[in-house]
């Protein structure tokens, strides 16, 4: 597993918008577009989303932790990342 | 899938699926044809499964499993599916259960009930499909609504076509609780929960699929799986997965029967001084299914080594091989019973049985054409055909 000790709100969004773009090819992604507007993607979305983020930055998402708010966005999954980041460090 | 079986496949993996044909071959196959006409698995095939702990086969060892990896977990579907198709039912619906509730439970869920699954002291099956929502999982009718107690909640609905219900000791059941899918262990024993089995199926026949009806079932808020809002979005694809990986290998299983059947069949069987292998229409089904058998079993290791790797492409990958496997088995025990002719179309033969069990593995764990729906829009996806996102808040 990969895990990125050192990360940036930047970084982040980087590598998300990557594989958001890379998975629905997206001409382009704002920080604040809503990934889960009816059609833009397939149901197992939601759930490859958390994979690449557990596998990508190491860390694990459980039942606490399932909030749509979390993964709405590039903002929202950005700031989910760097907030479990920090729990796990802490 | 012997002959298939990739180079990279360790030492281990070959041991242990040499060990689950041994076991198929002494405590299953022998007895499997008299369980379909039955329409029951005994008491003691479910111990002698059980002492083996392949129900918790990959579970963790801090919940009693044998921890053992996807791969291994599909080699063991593999072989019990060549033998039997409603014992490999059980591990389906076991893994499908047993990994959403070790995927998304509370410690206090998985401390409970993962335990026991592991060491098979109780079946658990996946509530899912309703009469009238099969495939439209979001067309869910199944209400949850919180009790005046404020502890429970009130389990109302019917669901169909669950598999194990017979023999279940608890359901995984999905509702909507003010219309937002959840998923609830719901304890056999409930008061309120009617179990009728459903019998005469044409495939399958020993599997115990059931209907079942809630009406007013207590349901305590603890045993909810997840959240409110996320038993169809986050818990009913965990079961899924797993279950398209059991059931793709489940169909391996068959297909490597086929095989095997007809290859034997076509060398031994002679009509008038020649062997049936002689027909070079025969070697034409052969090669088809052979060649099929060989695709498959690379598809379905690879869905078991992503989901080992926990890749993002897992899902999908579990979606390919269900679908082509599922449909090449149905394709190659078409050709069995071809191939043997007259005495494949009696209930004695291997071919038969693969013939109206095989179609069954196009129908569960989503349908065909739901992969095809599925598999379509991810490629769809990736090539720009979905419109863009809106603003959040719009």
């Amino acid at each position: 597993m990969t895990t990125y000790h050192f990360r940036s709100d930047a970084d982040v969004k980087d590598t998300l918008r990557q594989f958001i773009i890379r998975s629905i090819n997206l001409p382009e992604l704002a920080d604040d577009d809503d990934l889960f507007e009816s059609g833009l993607v397939t149901s197992l979305f939601a759930i490859q989303l958390m994979t690449f983020i557990e596998k990508t930055y190491g860390i694990e998402v459980d039942s606490d932790d399932l909030d749509i708010d979390n993964f709405r966005s590039l903002n929202s999954a950005s700031a989910f990342v760097l907030k479990k980041s920090t729990a796990n460090a802490s | 899938m012997s002959r298939y079986l990739p180079h990279w496949l360790d030492d281990v993996h070959r041991t242990r699926y040499a060990e689950f044909q041994d076991f198929v071959r002494s405590n299953v196959e022998p007895f499997a044809a008299d369980w379909e006409r039955e329409q029951a698995l005994p008491q003691m095939a479910l111990l002698q499964i059980a002492a083996t702990g392949y129900l918790g086969a990959s579970l963790p060892r801090e919940h009693g499993g044998r921890a053992w990896d996807i791969v291994t977990f599909g080699l063991l579907n593999e072989a019990f599916g060549r033998g039997s198709p409603s014992l490999t039912s059980v591990i389906t619906v076991q893994a499908m259960a047993a990994m959403a509730i070790l995927r998304w439970g509370t410690k206090e869920q998985k401390s409970t009930w993962l335990p026991r699954l592991s060491n098979g002291k109780l079946i658990a099956a996946f509530a899912l499909t309703e009469p009238n929502a099969g495939s439209a999982l979001h067309s869910l009718t199944t209400t949850y609504t919180r009790d005046s107690l404020g502890d429970y909640l009130r389990l109302n609905g019917v669901k169909r076509w669950i598999t194990c219900a017979q023999i279940a000791g608890i359901f995984l059941v999905f509702g909507k609780l003010d219309e937002r899918p959840i998923a609830c262990i719901v304890p056999r024993d409930a008061p309120g929960l009617t179990i009728e089995p459903i019998r005469e199926l044409m495939g399958f026949r020993a599997a115990g699929l059931a209907t079942l009806t809630f009406r007013d079932v207590a349901v305590p808020l603890s045993n909810m799986v997840g959240k409110p809002g996320f038993g169809l979005s986050h818990v009913a694809p965990i079961g899924l997965h797993f279950g398209r990986i059991s059931t793709a290998c489940h169909a391996l299983g068959m297909l490597r029967g086929c095989v095997e059947d007809s290859a034997d069949h076509a060398a031994r069987r002679k009509v008038g001084d020649q062997q049936v292998g002689q027909f070079g229409m025969i070697r034409t089904l052969l090669a088809r299914m052979a060649t099929d058998l060989h695709a498959a079993t690379l598809l379905c290791l690879q869905a078991c080594r992503s989901a080992d790797d926990g890749a993002t492409d897992a899902f999908e990958d579990a979606l390919a091989a269900k679908y082509f496997t599922s449909r090449a088995a149905v394709r190659a025990a078409s050709d069995a019973v071809q191939t043997r002719g007259a005495a494949g179309c009696h209930e004695s033969s291997a071919a038969s049985r693969y013939y109206t069990n095989a179609k069954i593995t196009e129908i569960i764990e989503g349908t065909t054409q739901i992969h095809e729906e599925l598999l379509g829009k991810m490629i769809m996806a990736r090539s720009g055909m979905i419109p863009n996102p809106r603003r959040a808040g719009q």
